[in-house]
């Protein structure tokens, strides 16, 4: 890639995938669906130099969860592809068969925000303790600390 | 090894552990600002080595350990083990505003109440974070309460004393000096 990254690239490049938008000077937003992530991700890959993954971050909006996976390219222009998962049913394909840095991100969100990513193969705690419930998701918004459940650590003595 | 009971030998081994206690630092997830204070107090300008307090790696070689931060519920366990570990007679410093209350992170979801909680506390320092020398002055405390236990014989004359009619079953509670 000699000529640097543009918005017009991406529009042009991407358009099945969904429509960009430039947030800042060097920040693209990309709007898509879960089902078209992978291929996303490999276009903007193989086509655009988007070859590195800054971080996996996610929403938690009230009505659904909104995951952005920020690619960051040679040329300093990071493209945030974000999409909508409903509440009820969290599950995307992964991405880290791509990106293997993203496994561990997603292992993190499934931690805290209960969301699958199916075909991730090591999909297990990594955040909090051993012993902590399951079904519990500690960063959804409607979740609040239940006196009556046992959160791990040492019997008896929590805040 | 065996400690000695009584006599010379015992003498000379209190005296030599007050002479150059061996400290060994717990992160219990903290925001490692405590840390680099430590680290400080190794470095040549605290230079704690002149003391003869040396810095661990492991717990079974420790006289003293240094509890940064507030303990998460993942390190609970973890630090109660590194506690029981350390051969006796054994210290704990609680380094902190987290040391002592749980600091800004008090209430969280994930957090024991404070490192009491978990183990029991013969010194806490105070800061956000502590001071090098405030650190090496908790040291020097803690040596001052080692000879106060030899002499006493044990740790139980700074145990508290329950209230009449209050119940503190499982609950062990030493002064701070």
């Amino acid at each position: 890639m000699n000529r640097p990254v543009t918005i017009d690239t991406i529009t042009e490049r991407m358009k099945e995938f969904g429509t960009a938008g430039q947030v800042r000077k060097n920040r693209i937003r990309m709007k898509t669906v879960p089902e078209k992530i992978h291929d996303a991700i490999t276009t903007s890959q193989a086509m655009l130099g988007f070859d590195r993954l800054i971080t996996i971050s996610t929403v938690d909006n009230g009505q659904t969860f909104e995951l952005l996976y920020h690619l960051i390219g040679s040329d300093r222009i990071i493209m945030s592809l974000a999409i909508d998962l409903p509440r009820d049913n969290p599950v995307t394909p992964t991405v880290s068969d791509l990106l293997p840095s993203a496994g561990i991100y997603e292992r993190q969100i499934h931690d805290l925000f209960g969301i699958v990513f199916s075909g991730n193969p090591n999909m297990k705690r990594i955040m909090l303790n051993e012993d902590w419930p399951p079904e519990e998701y500690p960063l959804r918004k409607d979740w609040k600390p239940n006196p009556d459940v046992f959160y791990g650590g040492i019997k008896g003595e929590r805040s | 090894m065996a400690v000695p009971e009584t006599g010379m030998s015992r003498r000379l081994m209190s005296w030599a552990r007050a002479k150059s206690p061996w400290i060994t630092v717990y992160n219990s997830g903290a925001c490692n600002a405590c840390d680099i204070e430590i680290i400080a107090c190794l470095m040549p300008r605290f230079d704690v080595e002149r003391f003869g307090i040396l810095v661990k790696g492991s717990p079974r070689h420790a006289d003293i350990l240094i509890v940064t931060g507030h303990v998460t519920l993942k390190q609970a366990s973890r630090l109660r083990r590194v506690f029981e570990q350390m051969p006796e007679p054994k210290y704990v410093i609680a380094m902190g505003a987290c040391g002592a209350s749980g600091g800004v992170f008090h209430g969280l979801y994930h957090m024991m109440s404070s490192v009491d909680s978990v183990i029991p506390i013969d010194v806490y320092v105070a800061g956000c974070p502590p001071r090098p020398d405030e650190i090496i002055n908790a040291v020097v405390t803690c040596l001052n309460l080692m000879e106060e236990d030899t002499a006493h014989g044990g740790k139980e004359w700074r145990q508290k004393k329950p209230a009449p009619g209050v119940d503190t079953e499982g609950k062990s509670c030493t002064v701070a000096s």
